[in-house]
């Protein structure tokens, strides 16, 4: 059915870490991975060797330069995956009941065998996080890897979506919103976690960690620090403990 | 948005059709003394442009044979309700259609029919704006002037095609709701105008306090579903041409031409079902989708 549920006993979701993230593309590579021989698989490429290669990808990893008056230029790496939105309006466009957020994770997923590959969800997501599989005629999300991270045949640190276990840098974080004593409701309370387009109105669950703000003339005071640091070591040269 | 030819035939047909389905419906409620043979060759001609819009809309589709399974969702989908209110629409349409034929004319079937048919039909046009006035992600379909505008337009072009059924009557009646949907039409272009780039880059990466963010490297080297589906790039001389050409051929051309009688109805249909096209190909490739403030642009 896809009238959303009024409330999702978990709300699973990511928090990503965008002073962490260093934009390596490991985890769009091993979602791939993995997802292609997962259950929503195979994630169809076009002409992946020709020159307009196209392929079904749940994760696209963007950058972007942000400039701002009396602040260095700084590039933020950003990873881009489906949202898993209480208010997803993917769903509720939904004319069969292919999508369909789940009442007990509050997952957002696709049902392959019965979506009729209209496109009319990939309209209504603000954030592209759906992609045509124009192979077999049905749209593809991420599933947050749902096949993987109830699996109790992995060990238990590995029930993880693929994108957080692959991440080199320990940018992205899983777990339940709806605890707020778990990893990521923690994280996202003591760092200013962010929705991405909050205009929407869609509540994502996933979260942003923005990158660390710079204080004002942030240079200069490394440029003090340094010379304290000098001074330091002039001194101990000298072995003169004085002050 | 791309403009997708089953899309556009889908809606514009079905508008013509619907359009001229009311007409029919509220001529026989008003008694105006149509024929059989105008009646039925009417509801036929809303009958085949209904139908051909809707076999069209399921051309786009990547399962159409799983098509039956868009009925189910009318509790949250517009798509579903424009499907089941299509559907439903169909009834007055065959029985008064039905009855015409063959000439058995019963006033207690058919005046009520007519009444469902009116109802019917505004109800699916509605449900039809809905599917695009409901997506918060597209600004340009997301106002109150594309809910108005698909009935002004299909009461427009159906009321062209009227005349081609049954005889120039009410001639300025439809001249008169030309140009009250071209006065619409003109408007929501002006809406859509002056709303161009509320959301910003910055609040789609939710960072709106670090200053200016432009991307410098792309997330793919090719271009991917996303912008060959919603990334649409419509030039400006591309865009005046259109609209000069939505403006002429869907209104003003058939509203001078009705207005002086020329008795060319089927060629003024023609250019009046023409110009709603250049229209509804405008309405999507106008249309900006907010996901391209995540690619090349700034603002939306």
């Amino acid at each position: 059915m896809t009238c959303l549920p009024e409330k999702t006993d978990k709300k699973l979701g990511l928090l990503i870490d965008l002073n962490i993230c260093v934009g390596c593309h490991a985890c769009a590579v091993n979602c791939k991975e993995w997802n292609t021989s997962g259950i929503t698989g195979p994630m169809a490429d076009l002409k992946p060797y020709g020159d307009d290669p196209s392929g079904v990808w749940y994760n696209r990893i963007h950058s972007y330069e942000f400039k701002k008056e009396n602040e260095a230029d700084r590039a933020v790496y950003f990873p881009k995956s489906c949202l898993h939105c209480e208010d997803a309006p993917c769903v509720t466009v939904c004319p069969t009941g292919a999508s369909l957020k789940r009442t007990e994770d509050g997952i957002v997923l696709v049902n392959p065998d019965v979506c009729i590959g209209c496109k009319l969800c990939s309209w209504a997501c603000p954030y592209g996080a759906r992609e045509y599989d124009a192979t077999a005629g049905v749209m593809q999300k991420c599933t947050l890897c749902v096949d993987k991270i109830y699996d109790e045949n992995l060990a238990e640190e590995r029930r993880v979506p693929s994108c957080v276990s692959t991440c080199p840098a320990g940018a992205r974080h899983f777990g339940d919103f709806a605890d707020p004593n778990s990893n990521v409701s923690q994280l996202a309370a003591e760092n200013d976690a962010r929705d991405l387009f909050p205009q929407m109105e869609t509540k994502p669950v996933n979260q942003y960690l923005p990158p660390v703000k710079r204080e004002k003339h942030a240079d200069k005071k490394l440029t003090e620090k340094v010379s304290t640091v000098k001074e330091a070591l002039a001194k101990w040269a000298k072995l003169d403990f004085t002050g | 948005m791309h403009p997708a030819i089953s899309v556009i035939i889908f809606t514009t047909f079905s508008g013509m059709g619907y359009g001229l389905f009311i007409w029919l419906c509220a001529n026989i409620l008003a008694g105006s003394g149509l024929s059989d043979d105008e009646i039925f060759s009417g509801t036929a001609l809303s009958f085949i442009l209904v139908s051909i819009g809707l076999i069209s809309s399921t051309l786009h589709l990547g399962h159409p044979e799983r098509a039956w399974r868009a009925l189910s969702q009318w509790r949250s989908s517009w798509l579903s309700r424009e499907g089941i209110m299509a559907i439903l629409t169909y009834g007055p349409m065959v029985i008064i259609g039905g009855q015409a034929y063959l000439g058995v004319w019963s006033s207690s079937l058919v005046m009520p029919m007519a009444v469902l048919g009116i109802l019917g039909s505004v109800v699916t046009i509605f449900t039809t704006s809905m599917i695009y006035a409901s997506l918060k992600s597209i600004p340009a379909w997301h106002n109150v002037w594309v809910k108005i505008g698909y009935q002004a337009y299909a009461l427009s072009s159906g009321g062209v095609a009227y005349i081609m059924i049954a005889g120039w009557q009410h001639f300025m009646t439809v001249v008169g709701l030309l140009v009250l949907a071209l006065v619409v039409k003109i408007i929501t272009w002006i809406y859509i105008d002056k709303h161009r780039g509320q959301y910003k880059r910055e609040d789609a990466l939710g960072l709106p306090d670090f200053g200016k963010a432009k991307p410098f490297e792309p997330a793919h080297s090719q271009k991917n579903y996303l912008q060959r589906e919603m990334g649409y790039e419509l030039k400006s001389g591309r865009r005046a041409l259109m609209r000069w050409l939505a403006l002429g051929c869907g209104f003003i051309l058939p509203a001078v031409m009705l207005y002086y009688g020329l008795p060319l109805a089927p060629v003024i249909t023609l250019i009046c079902l023409g110009g709603m096209m250049a229209e509804r190909w405008l309405f999507f490739a106008e249309a900006e989708h907010v996901v391209g403030l995540y690619y090349d642009k700034d603002s939306v």
